[in-house]
């Protein structure tokens, strides 16, 4: 068994003129949260798609819990779960609908309503699960898709913006929900531009600068190196 | 449930939201109105008229006009003389519209060979269809009350009076047909307006369905997370295939048996049974029909990962619906051996012409064409799915581009 959740090895992608990704290269570790950051336009959400399966990469490998994003695009499907940052659910089901839609690609019978049961825990939306999330708010939308993101127990979480649209309440609620997460085969993968939620939950974070991981390590290896305040004035001494 | 079940089912349940679906039930409703509209207009029309008479003639020619009047109508007023008038608002007062006045002269002016005169005073109410037609029955009573007379002036009978019969004989591309080429060609007019018709209508109620299925996966954001489930590409078009030709098809049940209620369907003729298709033909136009509809179904599933909302898909329907009314057209006012190479080749070469021409050739047993038009049709069907699958694993479905294309089905959204 792969010793990483993650390998990415020189991935490069572009649209039209831009080169999105450009030899990007860099590991997730079975166990860990893993933060990847940097400016609008970096590569971020296209790392993330990629590795999600929904882009075509030109070039490199990409290998999530043993399988090949393009020889086993079926196998990466069932190890990850991807909550996309603009992400919404069927407007026709109810939360709790939603969730089981969900859980059926995943498991069957008792196990299924078990997931279900993990998903409305995590989602935490009271009696509104059995609502119709077309009544939801932008916020409850994003509780739910966390629940069923990390209801089906994926070896490998890929999370854009996780607390995009929460307030404060929600945003700490769903940040001890990530954090709890992980365990000895499940890792998380995140983007966030929040450096604070970054710096709190990730054990090593990437800086993704102009398609190309420009610094990586944990937060107080990364502050310590730059010899700066915190992750925020490391991300501008980069970028800039 | 299996994931297919389950995707099918997610379909099913999205595409019966009301927004998507009230707009297609529409309009059957709107047919059944009509429907009941002009069944009650026809329920009037046959019922007798009702009139009123004045007849100033007293003479034998006059009661011959009275006497018709009695046996063919409801005969409300009957009088000698008086205001033309009182005589119209006392017929009124009782269901009636129109009073035929016959002049003392009447009598005299026939025995004389002059034509006698009748003067109809009739009042419109409504202007509508019903108001009318009604005074046209009474138009009617008038030809009948003439007729009579004639048989009073001449002595004729009704054999000397209509002393032809007719009998015909038609050949219809060899087929001999008891039936006058009139009312053949109304039959089959009835026919290739109503065939032809309910077939576009799935075509673009089905493709209307699974364009919305398209456009609502963006509009709710939904469409990346199920991209990265653990579901066969395939899977995930077949679903929406299925799931929007089963309630496309559902409308157009509802939408075939509106048109029904309107009777503007088949008529028929005595020996209409000479030219009827057999169950081995619906099968085959069944046949036709089922893979003109993936084909279809499929080109609509690709035109809609273009669509950026359910307005873009409306405006991206648009070149299938034209693909649809083209030989829908071209079938109810030509024969399409009787075009050029050039426009049969057109037509032929879209793949709905089939199931639109199927009936018509297999009324006259010319099922070479059909089988041919059916082995298009899977061919363009198993293209058009690949096309489809093909779309879906792309980066189209996420990133939006598509080069030159995309930037055309744009502007048409716009």
């Amino acid at each position: 068994m792969s010793t990483q959740a993650v390998q990415v090895d020189q991935l490069r992608k572009r649209y039209g003129d831009v080169q999105a990704l450009d030899g990007l290269s860099f590991q997730v570790r079975r166990g860990e949260i893993f933060g990847l950051v940097g400016p609008n336009g970096a590569g971020k959400t296209t790392t993330l798609r990629t590795l999600a399966t929904l882009l075509n990469k030109d070039d490199g490998t990409v290998t999530i819990a043993g399988h090949d994003v393009d020889g086993d695009a079926d196998g990466v499907r069932d190890a990850i779960r991807y909550l996309p940052e603009d992400a919404g659910a069927y407007e026709s089901m109810t939360g709790r609908q939603f969730l089981a839609f969900v859980a059926d690609f995943y498991a069957s019978g008792d196990e299924a309503t078990a997931m279900v049961d993990r998903g409305v825990d995590v989602a935490d939306l009271g009696e509104r699960i059995d609502d119709k999330t077309k009544g939801y708010s932008k916020g409850m939308t994003r509780k739910l898709l966390i629940g069923s993101a990390l209801m089906t127990d994926p070896r490998l979480a890929i999370l854009d913006e996780p607390t995009s649209g929460l307030d404060v309440q929600n945003s700490k609620t769903v940040r001890e929900v990530i954090k709890d997460f992980p365990g000895d085969e499940q890792s998380i993968l995140l983007s966030s531009h929040d450096m604070l939620e970054v710096a709190y939950l990730c054990d090593r974070v990437g800086l993704l600068h102009d398609g190309t991981l420009a610094v990586v390590g944990t937060p107080d290896e990364l502050v310590a190196e730059y010899d700066a305040e915190n992750l925020e004035d490391v991300f501008l001494e980069v970028v800039a | 449930m299996r994931p297919f079940t389950r995707l099918m089912w997610k379909e099913a349940r999205e595409l019966l939201r009301p927004r998507y679906i009230l707009p297609l039930l529409l309009v059957p409703v709107l047919f059944i109105a009509l429907g009941q509209g002009l069944g009650g207009v026809e329920a009037q029309l046959n019922d007798q008229p009702v009139v009123g008479v004045v007849n100033e003639d007293g003479d034998r020619y006059g009661e011959r006009v009275v006497e018709t009047l009695e046996n063919e109508s409801t005969l409300v007023y009957n009088a000698t003389g008086g205001s033309v008038d009182a005589a119209l608002a006392n017929t009124t007062d009782k269901g009636g519209s129109a009073v035929i006045r016959v002049p003392e002269n009447f009598t005299e002016r026939i025995e004389a060979d002059r034509r006698g005169d009748v003067h109809l005073y009739t009042n419109v109410e409504s202007v509508s269809i019903v108001g009318i037609a009604s005074s046209a029955q009474v138009e009617d009573l008038v030809d009948k009350a003439a007729h009579n007379v004639t048989v009073a002036a001449t002595g004729a009978t009704e054999v000397q009076l209509d002393p032809i019969s007719r009998e015909h004989t038609t050949y219809v591309k060899g087929r001999e047909i008891a039936a006058s080429p009139g009312s053949v060609s109304a039959t089959f007019t009835s026919q290739f307006i109503f065939v032809p018709v309910v077939i576009m209508v799935a075509i673009v109620f089905s493709g209307q369905m699974v364009m919305n299925s398209m456009a609502s996966e963006k509009e709710n954001k939904t469409l990346e997370t199920l991209l990265s489930m653990p579901v066969d590409r395939h899977h995930i078009v077949a679903a929406k295939l299925l799931g929007g030709s089963l309630i496309g098809l559902v409308a157009t049940a509802f939408y075939t048996g509106g048109l029904a209620f309107t009777q503007l369907s088949v008529g028929g003729f005595e020996g209409a049974s000479t030219l009827s298709l057999g169950g081995g033909d619906y099968l085959l136009i069944a046949v036709s029909l089922f893979f003109s509809l993936v084909g279809a179904l499929a080109v609509a599933l690709c035109l809609g990962l273009f669509a950026d909302s359910q307005q873009g898909a409306q405006m991206l329907l648009l070149p299938l619906s034209g693909l649809a009314i083209v030989p829908m057209f071209a079938t109810m006012f030509t024969d399409i051996d009787t075009l050029g190479l050039g426009a049969k080749a057109l037509l032929l070469a879209i793949p709905f012409t089939h199931p639109i021409i199927a009936p018509k050739r297999l009324l006259f047993d010319d099922t070479t064409i059909v089988y041919a038009g059916i082995a298009y049709e899977i061919l363009f069907a198993l293209g058009a799915v690949w096309l489809a699958v093909k779309l879906f694993a792309s980066d189209r479905p996420i990133t939006g581009n598509a080069g030159w294309l995309d930037r055309v089905l744009r502007l048409v959204q716009q």
